[in-house]
Formats: structure tokens, sequence, C-alpha cells
């Protein structure tokens, strides 16, 4: 092993980046508007996460409350999460069959950088509601889920 | 990767770490990242983790040794400061780190912390209750979950 070898700056493993993106959710993120917050409690590797939208105003997604699911695998942040609507919505980038944001049509998911987090991509799909092509889409009734 | 610039002093506190190790106590970094640190810590003697074998992970953080390091339990743990994600309550984890103090003070401090849990000071409200309404009951709980989750199997 050779101590101080060759490389760039720091880089903050997979676990600790998540312990700290737990702790800015618990905190809470600007106008509350996106959050997101641990599925499960007793999961040491903090894999599976609830997120939540509230619809931008002067769109059809106003007033609604999108859940989504994300999933950090062993390789986040090196690979973004999986992420899909839980609540169903009709949106460019929502496969919709499943809910799955396809990271073909989701640019943040498709050039993902490993210092993009879970508040950066329900910020973005926040802004992407407010998109022209998307905020005036007919929705499915509220209240149901892929 | 990683590893440019290492400071010197993160050096020096690795090569010690590696050779003269704390007794009980083995920290040595990751090979792609030299900040991170794979942590193994022997329940102490005559404590209720008396026989189990902790597994931990440590981050010294860029701004190491201004800020503390990071340090959590991997292995499940019946412990009154410790809660489910092995997040650990240590004064000088927060407002009491000097940079004076070192990963090896650190690590032995977690160990002291093991002799002697601390339910006053609680981050596992439950398992504090635990131990002030029913210690001996909780010692053995303790105890079970080291025979379960850190036999070292």
């Amino acid at each position: 092993m050779t101590l101080g070898s060759a490389g760039s700056s720091v880089v903050v493993p997979r676990n600790f980046r998540l312990l700290e993106e737990l702790e800015r959710g618990e905190k809470g993120i600007g106008d509350g508007t996106v959050s997101y917050g641990m599925d499960d409690g007793d999961d040491i590797y903090m894999r599976s996460w609830t997120g939540t939208i509230i619809g931008p105003h002067n769109t059809v997604h106003e007033g609604r409350i999108y859940q989504l699911k994300l999933f950090c695998d062993k390789d986040y942040p090196e690979k973004p999460p999986s992420v899909r609507f839980h609540s169903r919505i009709n949106m460019t980038c929502v496969n919709h069959e499943t809910g799955v944001v396809e990271p073909k049509k989701f640019g943040l998911l498709a050039n993902w950088q490993r210092e993009y987090t879970m508040e950066d991509i329900l910020t973005q799909l926040k802004k992407e509601m407010a998109a022209p092509h998307n905020r005036k889409l007919v929705q499915p009734p509220e209240g149901t889920y892929f | 990767m990683a590893n440019s610039n290492l400071p010197r002093r993160i050096i020096k506190e690795t090569q010690r770490l590696l050779s003269e190790p704390a007794p009980g106590i083995s920290a040595s970094p990751s090979e792609d990242n030299m900040r991170y640190f794979n942590v193994m810590i022997l329940g102490p003697t005559q404590s209720p983790y008396e026989g189990g074998v902790f597994k931990l992970e440590l981050f010294l953080p860029e701004e190491y040794p201004m800020a503390a390091p990071k340090v959590r339990f991997l292995t499940k743990i019946y412990h009154p400061n410790i809660d489910k994600l092995g997040r650990i309550c240590l004064d000088i984890l927060k407002d009491k780190w000097s940079p004076a103090l070192q990963i090896r003070t650190v690590l032995l401090s977690i160990q002291a912390l093991l002799s002697a849990p601390n339910p006053d000071d609680p981050l596992s409200e439950n398992i504090a209750k635990h131990w002030k309404s029913n210690e001996a009951e909780a010692v053995e709980t303790a105890k079970e979950w080291t025979r379960l989750y850190a036999s070292g199997a």
C-alpha cells in the first residue's frame, strides 16, 4: 500500500453521504415543497426512501401531493438512485405504466454526477412539472397510485 | 483516486494505527479512499459486549482535523448512546472535538463508551429508558444482541 498516492479531491463515501442527506432531509428543505425521508429506520444501508413533491403553482399539478420512491443501491452516489412515482402522474419523463422516471428523458439522471443529491432530483422534477410540455397535460384522478 | 494531497497528519496517524494498533482496536484505510477506514472494536471485557466483534466505519472529512472524524457502527448493538443506524452520541465527536484529538483517541473513547453506557445522555430513548428502569435486564439484552449480531462469524 502506498500512502498519499495520486488522485483528486476528498470523496465522501456512500454511507456518510447518505447520513448527510438524511440529516438535511430531517431538518427540512427550503420552502418545504420537496421533502424526503428514509423508509426503513432499521436499514443500516439506507437504501429505500420516500420523496414528496407539492405540485407547483400555475400548473395542472398545483395543490397535488406526489409521492415518489427512491432506491439508493450500493453504488450510489457513483450511480443515480432509481426513481419512480408512487402517485399517478402524467409527465413526459415518467413511464405511464410503472411510474418510473426514465433516465433517457430526464437529464439529471442521464447525466448523473456524484455531487447530485436526492434533493436535486426532487427539485428538478418539480421544475419539470412546470415546464411548458408538462404543465397543462391532463392528469389522472388525484389520490391514485401506480 | 481521492488521495492526492492527503495531509501529512493523516498519513502519520494511519501509519501509527497500522504499526502500533491499540489493544482491541483495528483500523485500516480502504484502498480507494485513504480517508475512509474500516474499523473493528472488540467488546471490552466485563462489559455486556464482551466477546463481540463490532464493525464500524470512519471517515475523515475535508476539514479534519479542524472537524471531528465521522464514525458509526455497522454492527447492530444495544446501547443507549448508539442509535439504530449506528450513529454514536459522544461529546468529542461533536462540540468537544479538538484538533489535539486523533483517530486513535476517538476509537479508544468509543471502546470506553461500550464499558460505560451513559443512559442520561441517550441517543436511543427506548434503550436508555430500559437501562434506567431495569439495568440488569437491559444488560441481558445487550449480551443477547452481542451473541446474535457481533459474534464475528
